[in-house]
């Protein structure tokens, strides 16, 4: 029951974590920002609206948002929140929800290619690229997990008495883990200084260049669906930095969104003060993520028995 | 093995039939399906039955121009490469029956059907051969047909010249496998396989390394793969789909068959075939990547794909070799599955590209786009394909791929060397898993959606009957196995029985795990059928319009702004730039008002450049060197031959 309200409530906060970059954005930038419910008066609004299709484009267009959807939605699942088990969770889960998300970017990718627009061939092209960087990251991070407490789920990660912390005897490993998954989490969710989701040059976007033929409910899918992503990178994070094993749940659900409330902040933060890379530096910026987890790996031969 | 020779025996009926009967060209053809596919499903319960009863290993053998024995043993992994032959094979060519439409050609057409025949026939006995004399006699048979069937098209002569470098590499792979048979026969002074075990340590590594360059050039490993992208584009669809599918497996088996038969847990031969495995795989999908010839992409990626499945092999002999039971199951196990599931989906994938290039003329994928309302069946198929081999859940590639991962990861509490190993294999399936999504996303994004590039593309229509079907069947069992892998997985577990020790292994708590990726395959699947849903809900009485793609701001967009293969590739490519160089040739802009220029790329493969500059070249100028003793006249010749005579009289 517990597990269900969590997740539920997840869903329905993610909006609003989203929304605490622009305000902090803004915040820096000496402007009030727009208000904290932005994303909720976005969605509702597209959720209303009907949609234009291309007319180049076919039923892989529609399959898209749904798609990719879907996937962020089972990785949530899977995943515990606040120390609380998740609904579904196996031995071995992770790979089929990391490969899950990896089916979510190739319809994401297709739909975009679906509209016959060179804009959004090229933000395919860019989304592809990075992401078969990243996706190698996530996997030294998985190896990594096994070697320390030789599980293989989201669940077994984070939870019970072996969970991985920075409290546990091997910290110091971690906090290497969690530059890189910072990294990873700009990447995948096209931040800058990876992707600039407010420039106004479709040349130089990502993400937002590949959904510019969406409209409507479709948009909407997207946007909820780019605000759980986020929530569940930053919640990644966070499971790394506390435990969350007080016997009170409200405590643990109180400390949870607090610590991600300040990963939203980070990326307001980071967004803030840095400019996007040029997009030859941008490979390099996610490989150091790459170097920084496989150095973890190695040291993790010493003394990790 | 009665039924299996039987069975062989039809094949080979279905093979020999349209010869006698080919002015009746329809009826060539159905008669040849039919009876070819009779026979290959009486061969499957042979093959199953041997999997599915435990340790049943029937053996035959039969006296052969008086010197040798022909001996045959079917055990488990034998009957499992069985299965991808007896089901790929007349699957392909029933596939044929409206693809080889030339109705002029119709006892060309009666020729290719026999070789095929023989080339089915010829795996079935290389699976199977249980000494030295049978497994070359077929292995070289399935050499020979192949060829045939590659050099169908012969009045084309980039078809000749792809021939004769498939022969080139079928030969010398097979020189190499025959001097690791000499090897062993001089030390045991017997044909039988049997007593390969018995050869000492240090000869087992020097046969172990020539029999895997052997069997590699016929797999298509790095650096040896170089006949397949020329080979698959030349052979006819039909012909790709078997000899990527099934055909390059047999050089897989006869891996795994030395390295049963060696029996040695030495965990060099595990390096090996992991290191080989994993640049096969980085290298075979970068290549792909880089190509925009339809079938030669698909040529490299089944290269990707032997590298994953050596991989899958690698990280089992390591598993043996360190004694860690379940990383040797899961490794083979996982090889084994990928083997059956790449069969299906790679036969999959070139009967798709053998449709496309049937109706829009051209391979070319800068010359494709919006196939998928062109071609609603081969594109939906050839989606399901792409998705399969990206190792994407819920469809099947993700399960070979995840047992690999699975067996990997259990070597992750390893010490050392075998970590390290471990560890690189993740990372680089990780990696092949990225760059095969970027790959087959190219594809279908690019050929099959968007706007066509060409008339000759916006002309296409719909595949024949057959091939629609082939297909449909195909697609259907990829997501097949992705939703219920339980019984495909049991069968790959049944295949490695033979392969001792890893077989040993009790896999009942990985079952358990297998259940539950069938779960949440089905979860996903009702997920997405439920969010659909909700979205056909939110359009319900909704304004729906269509309109010409945004072009942010430009107003006069034509098909030939679309992104292309090349540019979608352009900066991937850069990235693995060492390996994979670029040949660029650019005439410029000159004068005020440019006249006509010339942009023109092609990605180069690393492993052909060195060779013909390291290899090729040097041995020409020796031969150049050598030519004056090739002068025309004959009394010289003659001559030559007496003394080689006397030569060989004195030495021996």
């Amino acid at each position: 029951m517990e597990s269900i309200v969590s997740f539920c409530f997840a869903i329905l906060v993610a909006p609003l974590l989203s929304a605490i970059i622009l305000k902090v954005k803004a915040f820096i930038a000496g402007r009030k920002g727009p208000p904290l419910l932005i994303k909720y008066y976005t969605l509702a609004k597209l959720f209303k609206k009907g949609s234009v299709y291309s007319t180049s484009s076919s039923f892989v267009f529609k399959l898209g948002p749904v798609v990719s959807f879907c996937s962020v939605v089972m990785v949530l699942l899977f995943f515990p929140l606040a120390g609380i088990k998740p609904l579904l969770s196996f031995h071995g889960d992770v790979i089929i929800l990391l490969y899950l998300m990896g089916l979510g970017r190739f319809f994401t990718i297709i739909a975009a290619l679906d509209t016959a627009s060179p804009f959004e061939g090229m933000g395919a092209a860019r989304e592809a690229y990075f992401s078969t960087l990243a996706e190698a990251t996530l996997f030294v991070i998985l190896l990594l997990f096994y070697r320390l407490n030789g599980s293989f789920s989201f669940a077994a990660f984070f939870t019970g008495p072996a969970a991985i912390n920075l409290w546990s005897p091997t910290a110091s490993l971690l906090l290497l883990v969690i530059v890189a998954l910072f990294i990873v989490l700009l990447t995948e969710n096209s931040r800058v200084p990876v992707d600039d989701p407010a420039t106004h040059l479709e040349l130089t976007m990502i993400h937002e260049v590949m959904i510019l033929d969406h409209s409507g409910p479709d948009l909407a899918l997207i946007e909820l669906g780019a605000s759980l992503k986020l929530f569940f990178y930053s919640a990644f994070i966070t499971c790394l930095l506390y435990p969350f094993q007080l016997d009170n749940g409200y405590l643990n659900g109180l400390i949870f969104y607090a610590l991600m409330g300040l990963i939203y902040v980070l990326v307001g933060i980071t967004e803030s003060i840095m400019a996007r890379y040029k997009m030859d530096l941008v490979p390099k910026f996610i490989l150091t993520s790459f170097a920084l987890v496989f150095f973890a790996a190695i040291l993790t031969m010493e003394f990790v028995q | 093995m009665d039924t299996f020779f039987l069975s062989l025996a039809v094949i080979l009926c279905g093979g020999v039939l349209p010869l006698l009967v080919h002015r009746q060209f329809t009826v060539m053809k159905a008669g040849s399906c039919v009876v070819v596919a009779a026979g290959c499903l009486l061969g499957l319960f042979p093959a199953l039955s041997v999997l599915l009863q435990q340790g049943v290993a029937a053996r035959v053998s039969l006296p052969w121009l008086h010197i040798f024995t022909l001996s045959f043993q079917m055990d488990s992994i034998s009957a499992f490469f069985l299965l991808p032959i007896f089901i790929i094979s007349p699957l392909a060519m029933f596939y044929s029956f409206h693809y080889m439409e030339k109705k002029e050609q119709s006892f060309r057409t009666a020729i290719n059907y026999f070789f095929n025949a023989i080339l089915i026939v010829s795996m079935a006995l290389v699976a199977c051969a249980d000494n030295i004399p049978t497994f070359a006699l077929a292995w070289e048979i399935m050499s020979v047909s192949s060829y045939f069937l590659v050099v169908h098209d012969f009045q084309n002569k980039e078809t000749r010249q792809a021939g004769y470098l498939y022969f080139i590499f079928a030969q010398g792979g097979a020189m190499l496998l025959f001097a690791a048979f000499a090897l062993i026969y001089s030390y045991t002074g017997d044909f039988a396989f049997a007593g390969f075990a018995a050869i000492p340590d240090s000869a087992k590594l020097v046969v172990f390394i020539l029999a895997f360059l052997g069997f590699g050039s016929k797999a298509g490993i790095f650096p040896l793969h170089i006949w397949l992208p020329y080979a698959h584009p030349a052979a006819p669809s039909h012909i790709s789909a078997i000899m990527s599918g099934v055909m390059i497996k047999m050089g897989i088996y006869g891996i795994i068959r030395i390295y049963a038969l060696l029996g040695v847990p030495s965990m060099v031969f595990g390096q090996i075939v992991l290191i080989v495995g994993m640049a096969t795989g980085v290298l075979g999908v970068v290549c792909a990547l880089g190509n925009q010839d339809v079938k030669k992409l698909l040529a490299y990626s089944s290269v990707e794909n032997i590298g994953i499945i050596l991989i899958g092999l690698g990280v089992g002999m390591i598993g043996v070799a360190t004694k860690t039971e379940a990383m040797a199951f899961f490794g083979f196990a996982g090889a084994f599955m990928h083997v059956l599931n790449h069969s299906i989906f790679k036969s999959l994938l070139f009967m798709g590209a053998g449709a496309v290039l049937h109706k829009a003329k051209t391979r070319s994928i800068d010359q494709l786009g919006g196939l998928m309302k062109r071609m609603p069946v081969t594109g939906r198929t050839f989606l399901v394909g792409s998705l399969a081999i990206s190792g994407l859940p819920p469809f099947s590639g993700f399960i070979g791929e995840f047992l690999i991962y699975y067996g990997s990861f259990q070597g992750i509490h390893l010490q050392r060397t075998a970590f390290i190993l471990s560890a690189l294999a993740i990372i680089s399936l990780a990696v092949i898993g990225g760059l095969a999504t970027a790959c087959f996303t190219k594809l279908v994004g690019l050929a099959f959606l968007g706007e066509p590039r060409t008339e000759k593309a916006a002309q296409a229509g719909e595949a024949g009957l057959s091939m629609k079907l082939t297909m449909i069947l195909l697609a259907l069992a990829c997501l097949l196995i992705g939703v219920l892998p339980e019984p495909f997985v049991r069968l790959a577990f049944r295949g490695i029985t033979d392969l001792q020790p890893a077989g040993a292994y009790n896999p009942a708590a990985f079952i358990e795990l297998l259940r539950n990726i069938s779960k949440t395959a089905a979860f996903f699947i009702a997920l997405f059928l439920l969010v659909s849903l909700l979205r056909k809900g939110l359009y319900w009485r909704k304004e729906v319009g269509a309109g010409p793609t945004w072009g942010c701001g430009f107003t006069r967009p034509t098909v030939r702004m679309q992104y292309t293969g090349t540019s979608y590739a352009a900066s991937m490519i850069d990235f693995y730039r060492p390996f994979v160089p670029v040949k660029t040739f650019y005439t410029g802009i000159r004068k005020i008002f440019p006249g006509q220029t010339i942009y023109y790329t092609e990605v180069l493969d690393i492993a052909e450049n060195k060779i013909h500059e390291m290899i090729i070249k040097p041995f020409f100028h020796l031969l150049q060197m050598l030519r004056w003793i090739q002068h025309g006249n004959i009394h010289l010749y003659i001559a030559y031959i007496v003394a080689a005579i006397i030569v060989m009289l004195l030495l021996l």
